[in-house]
């Protein structure tokens, strides 16, 4: 069918706030500050700072450091083209820069204007963003530049006074992944039928149980199945379990009222589709052996474009939800010690 | 010769043939590959005392997939069954450890990566330090470069010593029916190319894969049951380093790998034939040299790392061509090495030895 999905685009997006633990808030409360610091542990100075010695797994301590902001590259590469994640948008430099009165280098960028002004030895200063924009992240440095004088920090290998309470104990990070997924033939087979009104499953050939939706496989015995397997199901079936959400507020969330996701089996079926929506039930009403009908979505309004991989068994847009049929339930023992 | 009850084999090895874009969905991987390493050693699934798979869920994007992968295995009655966010050889290290208990016979490990749905040169930010390099978007492509670049400075090698890597496992891709790149390429063909990551090129980079592996682990006689000739591991050994390359003394050698190699007994005796996951280029130079081998070895006849890399599944690959090396090619003594991590952060060295 020609308006199957075969590919779809989702983003898996993590909005997550990090706790940063004494080490990392005194960094970032320093380089708020516009003032980069290390930590000595073992003889030698780690920036930025690390919590453990790498070396011994001792605790890195409290001897802070006040390094750069200008530093000398050890090792660099070129970016030709930025990806969305990067924080430039025109080629630039990665780099190792060991700063003034660190003994280990950082990585981060160097926007040096050709990848021909890189090289390794060259002196780079920090360039940071304006002090009000300055968030206690490593990326408050915008970019280390080329440096105008190339004589040592000032004030570098100085202690640094930490104080009592650091201002930043928390940081935002945010991660948003692009994944294009392709429908398997298993997923455009179960689509396509929902779009024709067809539920189906598949009956595997040596444990004669019906699988619904269809996996391309038995999962009790393990093999392989295909379209030879297909047999298709009643629109109609019978609540075998059930829970109730209580939605809590997070990002994505719409539903605000507690809500039921029941299991359903359908007739002559030996595996339940899941996470169904029964129309015409009160949440509190909702029980096991209520028969159940399918809803579908009116001919022209039927989309699988939400019907992919990860949603086996899902009725995307097509299946709207399940009504009560009337007939007297089933006694609820009857769905007891399912394995599916 | 005659095992012990602690000697512990590879005994059976399948390999789906690599692909820059499969249809299929991780479980179907998993189930294509398994049920041909089963029937390839001619057990039957209930004769499997322990499995366990390596895959990422950040691979495919799917939350819990590999739970999803476990329908794959048929479990019922219910199996007992374990799972690494780590490379499938990973998963061979459980149950080799698994199978020491002494209380099974067999062990199943499986690779799985459906790695086409992401974009790698965004995806494994978030495999680094969140605080330091995740918000610089640092990407596993940059890090690699860094490495290169101080090997080039070190004057350990050069771009030519890199494109001869290339062009050297490509040219060995052509016999493996298992290789997604392969050809011949010249060398100043190769120096051609633009950079990705200065100085890499796209061929110093690995290909994107969707692959599935397979082995079956057999312990003391048993093995011959199931495989003529079996491929004893008689040493393996994982060792880390630490995840910020800056804070490594030296990241043009690599000292996680040397000691896995010391602590597998890699320097025993000579080694026929070595399989390194080397995931760019230049890494095989550090590697070679890291794991002390000498020019008596043969390295990546299937084409390695270069010729088809899906991650979660690369390193079990070096694993079983290792051992089919012996149970297949009938060579003495073998190596398999894996990696993990930014710069060749993490390491696992085995060695497989089949009977004299």
């Amino acid at each position: 069918m020609a308006d199957t999905v075969q590919e779809f685009v989702f983003n898996l997006t993590f909005p997550f706030s990090r706790t940063l633990g004494s080490t990392l808030s005194t960094f970032s409360s320093a380089i708020a500050q516009g003032q980069i610091i290390g930590v000595r542990t073992g003889g030698r100075v780690i920036a930025p700072p690390l919590e453990y010695d790498p070396d011994t797994a001792e605790d890195s301590g409290t001897d802070w450091v006040c390094v750069g902001p200008k530093g000398t590259v050890s090792s660099w590469t070129w970016v030709p083209e930025p990806t969305n994640l990067h924080p430039l948008d025109h080629a630039f430099g990665f780099a190792f820069i060991t700063l003034d009165g660190a003994d280990t280098p950082m990585i981060h960028i160097v926007d040096a204007g050709s990848e021909s002004a890189m090289s390794a030895g060259m002196r780079v200063e920090a360039k940071f963003k304006a002090p009000a924009d300055c968030a206690g992240r490593i990326d408050d440095i915008i970019a280390f530049v080329p440096a105008s004088d190339p004589a040592p920090s000032e004030g570098a290998g100085e202690p640094f006074e930490a104080p009592a309470e650091n201002e930043i104990t928390e940081m935002d990070a945010f991660s948003d992944l692009r994944y294009i997924d392709n429908a398997s033939p298993t997923t455009i087979m179960w689509a396509e039928a929902l779009m024709e009104g067809r539920i189906i499953g598949q009956k595997c050939p040596q444990c004669a149980r019906t699988i619904v939706g269809p996996r391309g496989m038995c999962s009790v015995c393990a093999i392989e199945l295909d379209e030879s397997h297909v047999v298709e199901v009643p629109d109609r079936g019978v609540v075998s379990n059930f829970t109730i959400v209580t939605p809590t507020p997070y990002p994505g969330q719409t539903e605000t009222e507690p809500f039921a996701r029941c299991s359903i089996l359908l007739d002559g079926a030996d595996a339940v589709i899941a996470q169904q929506e029964i129309l015409d039930v009160p949440v509190n009403e909702i029980r096991v052996g209520i028969h159940v009908e399918c809803v579908w979505a009116p001919e022209n309004e039927r989309s699988a474009k939400d019907i992919d991989n990860r949603s086996r068994g899902s009725g995307g847009d097509i299946i709207v939800g399940w009504r009560t049929t009337g007939e007297p339930d089933e006694p609820a023992d009857r769905y007891l010690d399912r394995m599916m | 010769m005659a095992p012990s009850e602690n000697d512990i084999a590879i005994v059976g090895f399948a390999q789906l043939p690599p692909e820059r874009r499969t249809t299929l969905t991780e479980s179907d991987l998993v189930l294509r590959s398994t049920r041909e390493v089963i029937a390839q050693v001619g057990i039957d699934k209930s004769e499997i005392g322990f499995t366990v798979s390596g895959s990422c869920d950040y691979l495919s994007g799917q939350g819990f997939s590999f739970v999803q992968n476990t329908d794959a295995y048929g479990m019922v009655p219910a199996i007992n069954e374990s799972h690494v966010e780590m490379d499938g050889a990973w998963a061979m290290y459980e149950a080799y450890v698994r199978l020491l208990q002494g209380d099974i016979d067999i062990a199943m490990a499986v690779g799985v990566g459906k790695n086409s749905n992401s974009d790698p040169s965004t995806l494994f930010t978030v495999e680094f330090d969140p605080y330091y390099l995740t918000p610089l978007g640092t990407d596993t492509w940059t890090l690699a470069a860094l490495q290169a670049r101080a090997l080039i400075d070190s004057g350990k090698a050069t771009e030519r010593d890199f494109a001869e890597v290339v062009a050297r496992n490509r040219s060995n891709a052509k016999s493996n029916p298992f290789a997604q790149v392969k050809g011949d390429y010249s060398i100043d063909e190769l120096l051609a190319a633009d950079y990705v990551r200065n100085p890499l090129r796209r061929h110093d980079l690995p290909p994107t894969t969707d692959q599935a592996a397979a082995v079956i682990l057999a312990r003391g006689k048993r093995a011959y049951d199931l495989c003529e000739r079996p491929a004893w591991i008689t040493g393996i050994d994982h060792r880390i380093e630490a995840h910020l390359p800056t804070v490594r003394k030296d990241i043009t050698t690599s000292v996680s790998t040397r000691l896995a190699a010391e602590a597998a007994g890699a320097g025993k005796g000579p080694i026929d034939v070595a399989e390194i996951h080397a995931p760019f280029s230049f890494q095989e130079l550090i590697l070679r040299e890291s794991l002390g081998l000498d020019a008596s070895t043969e390295v990546n006849p299937s084409g390695g790392a270069l010729a088809a890399h899906s991650v979660m599944t690369v390193g079990l690959i070096r694993v079983g061509e290792a051992a089919n090396q012996i149970i297949k090619n009938g060579k003495s003594r073998t190596l398999a090495h894996t990696t993990s991590g930014p710069c060749l952060q993490q390491n696992l060295v085995c060695v497989l030895e089949g009977d004299q």
